[in-house]
């Protein structure tokens, strides 16, 4: 009964390594290759629960997904030699596995080549376009032909590159400088022009205001004067109408009325002759 | 699990990333195993149970097994099923139940929920308890514009999962790549509008724009992302020159008050001047309505009086020259002097000298 019992056991634990050595599981996210001796056997790409031959059969998981890949920020020389700051980003995947593990056999080694191979693709294609280039409509353009010409060497490690991508494309701090201090005078220019105008446009709005107000003013006056004229003329017509009647006795009555309006103040003294007309009575002469 | 040394990396384990929840760990079998055994031991003493004990054990030990199957799944989860790695089902909240480990296992992406990752700078505290000082990123939100000017842009990505199955098993950093994605994004979009244009008008395409891109990324990728929007946060001209840009605005400020203020004094002098154009011309139009009735009332005194005039004639002459006299001698000094007491001297008496001297006296 004990033996038995530890046979049983001995077998189970035996049983157990051998099934633990002969299935395995690939997920979602991973494919696999079977190695035996070093040579690859099996390629697997579905998921699940696999078979394989215990001990002489190793099993190499790679990860299916798109994979991350940094790529250090480099100063780049575009063909007007403008120099930039680029920061890149690759994505790619591995898309035969087993020439990926025959050629570079693991993702670190990968990473490595393929951060060099994207380096060397970067500087070549924007060393040869003008740095304008990589701001304007071409940037997509740029970052295709990037992907594309790593991806036709990256083939040869079974992996494709999904996308290249500029993250940042900067000029270098000295050239920030540069560009800081243009696009301050730029804007003290504006500013000074905007200033400029408004006080031209002040100056306008004034005179044309002065302007107006003079005339205004001096077709009222003109107005002014011809309706004086007009009431002149008309009443000088009015009292010649009248006055003419009888001139003799106009010019009798009208100095009768200027005697009264012109003469009788207070402080004036006149000196009368008792032989004037008005005294006549007084003097016992007469 | 021996294979999984090979894969090269040291935490690329597929589950490794991502901001999925791994769910309640099943219960590790050996220690099960273990303690049913002490417990069995316990319970018995020192092993001799017999066959029927095993068996109990055995039973009790499969029981907890299967029951670690269930699992729950939150509201805003989505469970994923897998079979030995391959994706089988996909389950909604609530209580659900899968083979045990390690047969079957679950992942739950929270799939309703919005995430947000920030460029440019960093906002403290978590999702619900944001604190206002953010910190500012330059390397980060410094970016050049199309007319080669510098712009400092922070924003913030707004995506929630769209497809759990691609957010797990497409992509090995969803978050980092939505991160890398909008910058690069963001960049090429301002990389092509000129600096006036995305500090004012052209905000909104901005953000239509580098969404659209991202977006558009994402998706070559096969990321299973859904990016709900990028809100622009700031938008300024670079902290070294913003004192020129603000000079701008109150250069444009000066200009509209220089101009207000001569409207105003347009406004204020012409309808003066046209006020005082109205008063001079209804004065001469007094004026005028003045002087003709003048005339006309004089006139016609004039005629009504020559009209009595003619029918006695020399009374009336005399009658009115006496009646002036009258009236204007009346206030008046009057001095009398005969014609022949100055005949042979000067005809002058310095009267208004001597009235003075006399009232100063």
């Amino acid at each position: 009964m004990k033996a038995g019992g530890i046979a049983l056991i001995v077998i189970l634990v035996a049983a157990g390594i051998v099934a633990f050595n002969t299935f395995y599981t690939v997920s979602e996210a991973q494919q696999a290759l079977v190695v035996q001796f070093g040579d690859v056997k099996t390629e697997v790409r579905e998921p699940g629960l696999k078979v394989k031959i215990p001990f002489i059969q190793n099993v190499h998981v790679l990860d299916k997904r798109i994979l991350d890949l940094d790529i250090p920020a480099e100063e780049v020389i575009a063909s007007d030699q403008k120099r930039l700051v680029v920061d890149a980003f690759a994505r790619f995947k591995i898309i035969e596995p087993k020439l990926f593990y025959i050629t570079v056999n693991n993702e670190d080694v990968a990473r490595q080549r393929l951060r060099s191979l994207v380096n060397a693709n970067l500087r070549q294609v924007l060393g040869n376009v003008q740095f304008s280039a990589v701001l304007s409509e071409q940037r997509a353009l740029l970052m295709q032909r990037i992907r594309d010409a790593v991806n036709t060497e990256a083939q040869g490690f079974g992996i494709n590159v999904v996308d290249v991508r500029i993250r940042r494309a900067d000029l270098p701090e000295e050239n920030s400088q540069a560009i800081f201090q243009r696009m301050e005078t730029e804007r003290k220019q504006e500013a000074q022009q905007y200033r400029a105008q408004g006080a031209e446009e002040a100056q306008r709005i004034r005179a044309n205001a002065e302007r107006q107000r003079t005339v205004l003013l001096s077709e009222a006056r003109k107005q002014a004067e011809i309706l004086r004229g007009e009431g002149d003329a008309q009443a000088t017509k009015i009292y010649a109408d009248a006055y003419g009647l009888d001139a003799d006795f106009f010019e009798f009555y009208r100095s009768m009325e200027a005697y009264r309006k012109a003469l009788g103040k207070e402080d004036t003294t006149v000196i009368l002759s008792p032989k004037s007309e008005f005294l006549r009575f007084l003097s016992p002469v007469n | 699990m021996p294979w999984q040394n090979n894969n090269g990396g040291k935490d690329r384990s597929p589950w490794g990333q991502g901001p999925q929840n791994r769910g309640p760990q099943p219960p590790n079998i050996e220690d099960l195993f273990k303690k049913g055994q002490d417990r069995f031991r316990g319970t018995f003493g020192g092993g001799f149970g017999g066959k029927r004990g095993v068996s109990i054990v055995v039973a009790v030990i499969f029981a907890l097994w299967l029951f670690s199957g269930f699992y729950r799944v939150d509201s805003d989860q989505q469970g994923v099923v897998l079979r030995f790695g391959e994706w089988t089902e996909t389950t909604q909240p609530g209580l659900n139940y899968h083979l045990p480990y390690p047969i079957e296992t679950v992942l739950k992406p929270r799939v309703t929920r919005i995430n947000r990752v920030e460029v440019g700078f960093r906002s403290g505290g978590n999702d619900f308890t944001r604190t206002a000082a953010a910190r500012d990123l330059p390397e980060e939100s410094l970016m050049l514009t199309g007319d080669e000017n510098i712009i400092d842009i922070d924003f913030t990505v707004f995506w929630e999962i769209k497809d759990a199955g691609m957010f797990l098993f497409n992509i090995q950093d969803p978050e980092g790549s939505v991160k890398a994605v909008a910058e690069s994004a963001m960049r090429e979009v301002i990389g092509k509008t000129p600096l006036e244009t995305a500090l004012t008008a052209g905000r909104n395409d901005v953000q239509q724009e580098s969404r659209r891109l991202i977006q558009q990324v994402l998706d070559a990728y096969g990321a299973g992302i859904k990016v709900n929007e990028v809100n622009l946060q700031k938008v300024d001209p670079p902290h070294a020159v913003i004192d020129a840009f603000r000079d701008v605005q109150a250069a444009r400020a000066d200009e509209e008050s220089a101009k207000n203020q001569a409207e105003a004094y347009a406004n204020d002098i012409i309808p003066k001047a046209r006020g005082d154009a109205a008063r001079i011309v209804q004065e001469a139009q007094a004026y005028k309505a003045q002087v003709i009735n003048d005339a006309e009332g004089q006139a016609s005194r004039f005629t009504a009086v020559l009209k009595e005039y003619r029918t006695a004639k020399d009374v009336t002459r005399t009658r009115i020259y006496l009646e002036t006299m009258e009236d204007v001698f009346q206030g008046m000094d009057k001095v009398i002097m005969d014609d022949n007491a100055t005949s042979g001297v000067v005809p002058y008496m310095a009267l208004p000298e001597l009235k003075k001297q006399g009232g100063a006296k």
